[in-house]
């Protein structure tokens, strides 16, 4: 009998990269860059948050307008709402939630929909010194809501933003990392889903000197549903970072991630890290996770890295892709055998590749916005 | 055309010969490498990933990454040996006294 036990898998995942978690910063280490989680990372370039030297503090104003329906407040760090759905995987998730004084909450009471966008601001002063934040946006059971994160101005900025949304809940989230060409922002957003609930989550990065986002979701029922996808545009210089980890230790969920990116100018630099964990229970699972980059001009890097763990055999699907490539000569070809010049068959040709992900965006002024963007990043 | 400005980086004692030491001059990454009575001065993080050359080995005029083991001429900066495929800038520099100088673009 004891030898048939050893047959069956009981541990967790083997990867261990989503694995150690603590609240304290000083359980990390302070990286030096070869560890597999900071290894594309440019950590001279992150001003000191990962390091353990007090920082002075620089000023990030948060205004909150939310929808009629939606309570929004804040609450102090030690607050007992903080801080339940996730424990840090990382040494600058750690520093900046032991770290921040004012977090925002925004609360959707069960069973209310809300009748439009809530938009949070997060407007970044000055880039010397550092800030810290957190933001908690729950959904009670069967509530739906729209979340709006608009990041602008220039700042060295580390937060975590806590989605914890509640059983049949749905909740669609836009983070737009809209900074300015000397801002600093590495982020944590950790989704933990109740039974049959539901999450979009869209993450479009365009801005900043160095954005390092990690998005990550857990279930904590059966049936959860999340959808990720992003898409950036990374200029000349720019290091614009994506790592997603979707946990599935429940039956029956499903998880959709797709982001897609496009690169032009000297040291545009792309990371994308797409991690998912099966685990043994987690029967019935639904997964596929894919990563497209554009790259247009000489110059550039892209790191797409996509892993699956999975440790069970039953599950329903499981997949993952990543292409990066430049423009096709015979789209553009084709484009200029009917009258159009290269410049407007390039436009085009990027146009839809970045068209369907911008559709998809529930918020028609956010289209609009980014749409307008990337237009003015291609002429 | 304007004479290039040099900037102190460092006691030519901290520069081991035949080997390498970082210095950060004006926030960028130099690696000072001497070779013979020869000094030379390299951008000091490989093409390939993020690692610093100064930590890396020295012969034959040339600098290996310890990491991936890419190798870079130290007079061109160009790669001699992959992964690496793209060159490291290269800064002039030179001894006055017991000092290194370097001019950075």
């Amino acid at each position: 009998m004891s030898s048939l036990q050893g047959a069956v898998e009981t541990a967790a995942p083997v990867s261990g990269l989503h694995e150690r978690q603590s609240y304290d910063p000083a359980d990390f280490g302070v990286p030096t860059g070869r560890e597999e989680e900071w290894r594309f990372t440019p950590l001279r370039r992150l001003r000191g948050l990962h390091g353990d030297a007090p920082l002075p503090e620089c000023k990030v104003t948060v205004e909150t307008d939310p929808a009629p329906e939606v309570i929004s407040g804040h609450a102090k760090r030690g607050d007992p709402r903080l801080g339940r759905s996730f424990v840090p995987a990382d040494r600058v998730s750690a520093r900046a939630f032991a770290s921040f004084a004012e977090a925002t909450v925004i609360t959707v009471p069960a069973g209310a929909v809300a009748s439009r966008p809530t938009m949070v601001s997060v407007r970044g002063e000055e880039s010397t010194g550092a800030a810290f934040g957190h933001t908690l946006i729950q959904l009670e059971p069967n509530a739906s809501a729209v979340v709006v994160l608009d990041h602008q101005g220039s700042t060295t900025y580390a937060d975590n933003v806590e989605l914890v949304i509640g059983d049949g809940a749905q909740l669609t989230v836009v983070s737009l990392q809209d900074w300015a060409d000397d801002a600093v922002h590495l982020s944590h957003h950790h989704a933990r889903l109740g039974r049959d609930a539901r999450l979009t989550h869209t993450a479009v990065t365009l801005g900043g000197s160095v954005v390092r986002l990690a998005p990550s979701v857990s279930y904590a029922g059966p049936g959860g549903d999340a959808e990720l996808r992003g898409l950036y545009f990374a200029d000349a210089g720019q290091h614009l970072e994506h790592r997603l980890y979707v946990d599935h230790s429940q039956r029956n969920c499903r998880s959709r991630v797709s982001y897609k990116g496009a690169l032009q100018g000297q040291d545009a630099h792309a990371v994308w890290i797409g991690d998912v964990a099966i685990r043994p229970e987690a029967t019935g699972t639904d997964t596929y996770e894919d990563n497209r980059n554009l790259v247009l001009t000489d110059g550039t890097r892209v790191d797409s890295v996509p892993n699956l763990e999975i440790l069970t055999g039953e599950v329903a699907k499981a997949g993952h892709a990543s292409t990066s490539g430049r423009l096709e000569d015979q789209h553009l070809f084709y484009l200029m055998t009917r009258g159009i010049s290269f410049d407007d068959a390039r436009r085009l040709v990027i146009r839809g590749f970045f068209g369907q992900m911008i559709a998809q965006i529930e918020v028609p002024q956010l289209r609009e916005r980014i749409t307008a963007a990337v237009e003015a990043e291609l002429a | 055309m304007t004479e290039p400005v040099y900037l102190r980086a460092c006691p030519l004692a901290d520069v081991p010969q035949d080997g390498a030491h970082g210095v950060e001059i004006d926030g960028v990454p130099v690696a000072l490498i001497r070779t013979g009575d020869e000094i030379f001065a390299l951008h000091d993080v490989c093409s390939h990933e993020e690692v610093p050359l100064s930590e890396g080995e020295i012969y034959d005029h040339t600098v290996e990454c310890w990491l991936h083991g890419s190798c870079f001429d130290l007079r061109t900066g160009k790669p001699t040996g992959p992964p690496a495929t793209a060159p490291v800038a290269t800064y002039p520099c030179r001894i006055v006294g017991d000092e290194v100088y370097v001019s950075l673009p």
